[in-house]
């Protein structure tokens, strides 16, 4: 902060003093400003991603208008999940339905005056959520094995209640019931419940803060009653995991996508490290016939568009690569991660990076080795790779990060079936699936956990990523 | 290699030297190989079947020895070169993709040239906000998209924010005009005192800033200027035909959903290009700032006659990343997809990929590794005029 205002148009009528202070006065003023103005920046350009990840656990992220008052945030509701979890199947974490179950459960209604209260209909439906991906699959439903106690009233107020815009007086009416499973079964993870109230009364309060209102406010929808803590806060990351499944295989989609994704990520950050290393090390302490070609060759590589290559690149895979993965028995790599991972080995980037590095090593580390009659091999493998350590770490972070949001490729190569996709492709299945009906819980969801991985690697390697910022700088 | 030949006086010496220096290009060559091999398959070879498939009608069937289609294989010149003018469609790519590629570049360009300017102090805590601004770039497209897809919804956030601004107005109307009114005031009746206030003096901003709340505030509660009623913003944003702004031709227009493109890549790309703008910015001493207060050179004089020439080089390597980037846009129309019409956001990259895979229909191999050379040509030349501008700077 050392940016003095030095103009020293002092006037005569105030003291050194008094006018040094009335300039570390606008010093600091300034510096206030500036962190006004960077929390700002800082607001716009993180609101969308905090706002999304908040909004990913209401029940309708599309729900108007946006807010941030949602009841999957709420104390009151992750008391009441936790004792409503134990209650169904003695897990106030991830609820459930089992053998044995007894959820109490309450819900308010108000009464305008003039009208005698009555019982409203509780029913656990026979329903799924999402249209989903594998919603051919068989599953079990809560409806066929609950049973619910005949509703009481327990308590009657009087109070005010805006109904329509309009506020009235007349009395809030507590309901009970209970749901339980009686006999044997299977253990069901959610238990959905629909309540519908008489006419004129209008819902006010319940157990757990209902999911939606539907038929103009008659009846109350929860998707589950019974879910505990993190099965009423995470819904819809529990539904990417466990709605969207394969039709061949029964597996969880998402969990496919998410270790399709990892492996591609670890394959070729082994791959990268030890090939662009290698090849690093030949450009940049060895002499050959044919250096400069190589240079061009690879400056070309990092300019060429992946729309040109990708035509040949598709055919060379769907051919097996010249019909070598039939030594491994597979006819074609497409549809494959051995096509995603061997087409993409080395990248020309990396080799750059590494070769710079390599040029920064004094060779008369390596000298000492080669009078001790060290093959060339050794030389690399025991004397310069473990010097390597910082790049080969600033390689590691940009390669996976590179691998985890690759897009076009796997795009490409990677169509049928759903379960050999990656993740970026696989949320594009969820758009396609669960965008055309609205269902956004899901989707965002699942783009939360998929940033997940990266967002942590970059909190915790940062210095790796900014300076990946100087080695994209020099590839224009 | 100076001990080499020194010692290399002796017939046995030489060969020797000549037995090494053999081992040295093999072990040269085995320590490329993976990557030669990467390159040479996937780049090299694959850019020169797209160059000769470019001139032939190719459809991924016709070279099968038993194609038996109408369409057999032959050699067509130029012919796909020719044709891509007479197609609609790739028109229609041209023009999205160039507008994109100008709009997006210049608007994020000045973007993170001003907010680097505006962040240009050393001050504690930069390295933080640093990560804040660089986490949208980090995150994959897919992701971002999804996300900016979701605020488009026609009940979603940009649509509910809008409603917001609008009926807020008045009071931010109100609240702009008292800051302007006491920062004058303030600075008028500091240099009747004879002190050096600027127009934009921090300390007076301040107090400026913080009379404008509480005079609105008051306005608010006392009833006098509140709120106004308006009936939500229902924009579409996606599932729309519309282009703007209406009065242009067509050939300057933009599609609503291109724009929404824009917002969400100028979001995401800005913060990069902000931190290459001030790590350059930061380089530049301080004192040539100093010299211009004192002449009396306003925030704004300053930027435009010290901070732009200063960092003319970054800028250049700026726009051409920012073009090289933003005419292969391709992700963001894919991920777009059927939710918006495919007339209005397609790009040339997608245009590509759109004749190679095109559902039901036979691909049009040849046709689309044209258009992928078309495309390959024009980043080129981007990336030439700018290494020419560099070096005409550089005399």
């Amino acid at each position: 902060m050392a940016r003095a205002l030095s103009s020293s148009a002092k006037p005569n009528w105030i003291s050194q003093q008094q006018f040094n202070r009335w300039q570390a006065r606008r010093l600091w003023a300034r510096a206030g400003l500036t962190y006004a103005v960077m929390l700002a920046f800082a607001i716009i350009f993180l609101g969308p991603i905090l706002f999304a990840t908040i909004s990913s656990v209401r029940t309708d992220p599309t729900a108007y208008p946006p807010t941030l008052n949602i009841p999957q945030l709420s104390p009151r509701n992750w008391a009441a999940a936790a004792r409503l979890g134990r209650a169904g199947a003695n897990n106030r974490w991830w609820g459930g339905f089992a053998p044995g179950a007894d959820v109490p459960f309450e819900i308010i209604y108000f009464v305008p005056e003039g009208q005698e209260p009555e019982l409203p209909e509780p029913v656990v439906p026979r329903r799924r959520p999402g249209a989903g991906l594998g919603s051919v699959l068989a599953i079990d439903y809560a409806a066929d094995y609950a049973t619910i106690t005949p509703v009481k009233e327990i308590e009657r107020k009087t109070g005010r209640f805006v109904v329509r815009d309009e506020e009235l007086s007349g009395q809030f009416v507590t309901y009970a019931f209970r749901i339980l499973y009686e006999g044997d079964g299977p253990e069901i993870n959610r238990l959905p419940l629909d309540i519908t109230a008489p006419r004129r009364q209008s819902y006010a309060r319940s157990t757990l803060s209902l999911s939606r209102l539907e038929r103009r406010g008659r009846v109350a929808s929860y998707d589950n009653v019974a879910p505990g803590v993190l099965g009423y806060v995470l819904y819809n990351y529990r539904r990417t995991f466990s709605e969207a499944r394969s039709i061949t295989t029964e597996r969880s989609l998402f969990l496919n996508w998410v270790s399709n994704s990892f492996i591609i990520g670890f394959a070729k950050v082994l791959t990268t490290l030890l090939f662009a290393s290698m090849a690093g090390y030949a450009l940049a302490r060895l002499s050959f016939p044919g250096k400069n070609l190589i240079f061009i060759l690879i400056l070309f590589a990092q300019m060429i568009p992946g729309q040109v290559i990708f035509i040949s690149n598709y055919l060379v895979l769907r051919d097996g690569i010249f019909s070598l993965s039939r030594l491994w028995g597979q006819t074609t790599l497409l549809n494959s991660l051995t096509g995603v991972i061997l087409s993409g080995l080395v990248g020309a980037g990396a080799v750059f990076i590494m070769k710079q590095f390599f040029e920064s090593i004094p060779r008369e580390i390596e000298e000492a080795a080669m009078i001790d009659g060290a093959s060339q091999w050794q030389r690399y493998w025991n004397v310069v790779l473990p010097m390597a350590r910082p790049a080969l770490g600033a390689l590691t972070i940009l390669t996976f990060q590179g691998a985890w949001n690759d897009f076009f490729w796997p795009f490409v190569v990677l169509t049928t079936p759903e379960d050999i996709k990656t993740l970026p492709i696989g949320l594009l299945t969820f758009r396609n699936v669960y965008g055309g009906t609205g269902d956004w819980g899901i989707i965002l969801a699942g783009a939360v956990m998929s940033a997940l991985p990266i967002v942590i690697l970059f909190i915790v390697f940062q210095k790796y990523f900014l300076e990946g910022v100087s080695f994209g700088g020099t590839k224009g | 290699m100076f001990q080499y030949t020194q010692f290399a006086f002796s017939h046995r010496r030489k060969v020797v030297t000549v037995r090494i220096r053999r081992q040295e290009i093999t072990a040269a060559y085995l320590f490329l190989a993976p990557f030669l091999i990467t390159l040479l398959i996937f780049f090299v070879y694959a850019t020169v079947r797209a160059v000769i498939f470019s001139f032939s009608n190719y459809n991924l069937f016709n070279l099968d020895p038993n194609y038996s289609g109408e369409d057999p294989f032959r050699w067509v010149g130029l012919l796909n070169y020719l044709n891509l003018f007479k197609e609609e469609l790739f028109l229609i790519a041209l023009r999205n993709s160039i507008i994109f590629a100008f709009i997006v570049t210049s608007v994020q360009t000045f973007g993170a040239l001003v907010m680097a300017a505006a962040l240009n102090t050393k001050i504690r805590g930069l390295d933080f906000f640093r990560a804040a601004y660089y986490m949208p770039s980090i995150t994959s497209s897919v992701v971002i998209t999804l996300i900016f897809m979701w605020m488009y919804q026609r009940r979603g956030v940009f649509n509910y924010l809008s409603t917001q601004l609008l009926s807020y107005l008045p009071l931010i109307a109100v609240f702009f005009a008292i800051l302007l009114i006491a920062q004058l005031l303030q600075v008028f009746i500091e240099r009747r005192r004879g002190l050096p206030a600027g127009w934009f003096d921090p300390a007076l901003f301040v107090v400026s800033f913080l009379l404008a709340l509480a005079g609105t505030w008051l306005l608010n509660i006392s009833g006098v200027i509140v709120p106004r009623e308006i009936v939500p913003v229902d924009f579409i944003w996606l599932q729309t035909r519309q282009e703007v702004p209406a009065a242009f031709p067509t050939f300057l227009r933009a599609a609503v959903p291109l724009i929404a493109i824009m917002i969400q890549n100028i979001f995401t790309t800005i913060p990069t290009f902000m931190l290459m703008f001030l790590a350059a910015l930061q380089d530049v001493p301080k004192s040539q700032y100093e010299a211009a207060s004192l002449d009396g050179a306003s925030p704004v004089q300053q930027f435009f006659y010290i901070t732009i020439p200063a960092v003319q080089p970054v800028t250049f390597l700026v726009i051409t990343l920012g073009l090289i980037g933003t005419l292969q846009m391709f992700d963001q129309v894919a991920i777009f997809g059927s939710a918006v019409p495919l007339r209005s956001v397609i790009t040339l990259a997608f245009f590509v990929y759109n004749r190679m895979f095109p559902g039901a229909q036979t691909p049009e191999v040849g046709f689309a590794a044209a258009a992928a050379i078309f495309l390959a040509a024009l980043t080129l030349l981007v990336v030439l005029i700018q290494r020419r501008f560099i070096r005409s700077e550089a005399q």
